[in-house]
């Protein structure tokens, strides 16, 4: 990888396409012999249809396993192709998983931060927002 | 005053012989209309009408954030008023335009029903926000022209409002 870009793992989650950054993922996991309880479905970037891949990430020592529709490889992106997320989103948006996007044949995707999403947990239990006040 | 808080004064003819100017006397804002209603920011604020680019659309946002458009080479949040307003979305389509509005910190392509433009009002007519109406926890003050009344908005109060509908309690 030359320097001033990075690596981005992208995958799907039900009908959208996300970006994460390569070294938040552990491994890709393609099986689940110990069932998928233990994986982490729906999250703020929506619910798998059918969960056919899992995206491990190493977290305080442990890993665990978000469920994803499909991984759909690896892009080298110069880093002037990421950009954070607006500001305006950042103050209204309740997650904080959301750090910015890639810009991917001139369309923004949004990056992920693994770790964050993880442990802001599933959905209906997700931890509330950095409070950013808006005048700050 | 800051020009968040504020109008623009008009760039008038110089003043002369300390009689006030037009830029003394008069501020510019840009108006927009959703149904009825007519709604402006402080014309300074406005950067640029532009037509809206293909959306990305952001998980878990309130359905008043449309999502996001790169607009040369930046990525623009797309709120409609409409939505946020009135629960009534603007329809979007290929040649909808959107108006920039940069508020520091913010910058955010905003979408209302039509784009009316600039509006000049003498500042002795600026008058505080009515205390009960749609949206009046976003505005700052209402200024009235020929037209009617126009309710401006301020950014600040309108994220803080937009934050506290969007995250669950």
């Amino acid at each position: 990888m030359s320097e001033g870009s990075c690596q981005l793992v992208l995958f799907q989650v039900g009908a959208r396409v996300f970006a994460s950054r390569a070294t938040d993922v552990r491994r890709i996991a393609g099986d689940f012999p110990d069932g998928v309880e233990t994986a982490l479905g729906e999250t703020v970037l929506g619910r798998p249809w059918d969960a056919r891949r899992g995206l491990v990430v190493g977290l305080d020592g442990g890993e665990q396993t978000i469920l994803v529709d499909g991984v759909l490889g690896v892009r080298v992106v110069p880093d002037a192709d990421i950009q954070s997320l607006p500001r305006f989103a950042s103050d209204i948006l309740a997650t904080n998983a959301l750090k910015g996007f890639a810009v991917l044949e001139e369309m923004p995707t949004l990056l992920v931060d693994l770790p964050t999403l993880v442990r802001e947990g599933p959905r209906s239990r997700g931890t509330p927002r950095e409070e950013n006040p808006p005048h700050a | 005053m800051s020009k968040q808080e504020q109008g623009s004064g008009a760039p008038g003819p110089a003043q002369r012989g300390g009689s006030p100017s037009v830029a003394d006397t008069d501020l510019w804002y840009f108006a927009v209309r959703l149904g009825e209603g007519r709604y402006a920011f402080s014309a300074p604020l406005v950067t640029e009408v532009v037509r809206l680019g293909p959306l990305t659309r952001l998980p878990s946002a309130p359905t008043f954030l449309l999502g996001v458009f790169t607009h040369r080479g930046e990525i623009l949040p797309v709120l409609d008023l409409g939505d946020l307003f009135l629960h009534r979305p603007v329809t979007v389509g290929p040649g909808t335009r959107a108006t920039i509005v940069h508020a520091e910190p913010w910058r955010v392509a905003v979408l209302a029903e039509e784009i009316e433009g600039l509006v000049r009002v003498p500042k002795r007519r600026v008058g505080p926000p009515p205390a009960a109406q749609a949206a009046g926890e976003f505005l700052q003050a209402v200024v009235p022209d020929d037209l009617g009344d126009i309710a401006v908005l301020d950014m600040a109060r309108l994220v803080t409002a937009a934050r506290a509908r969007s995250v669950p309690a």
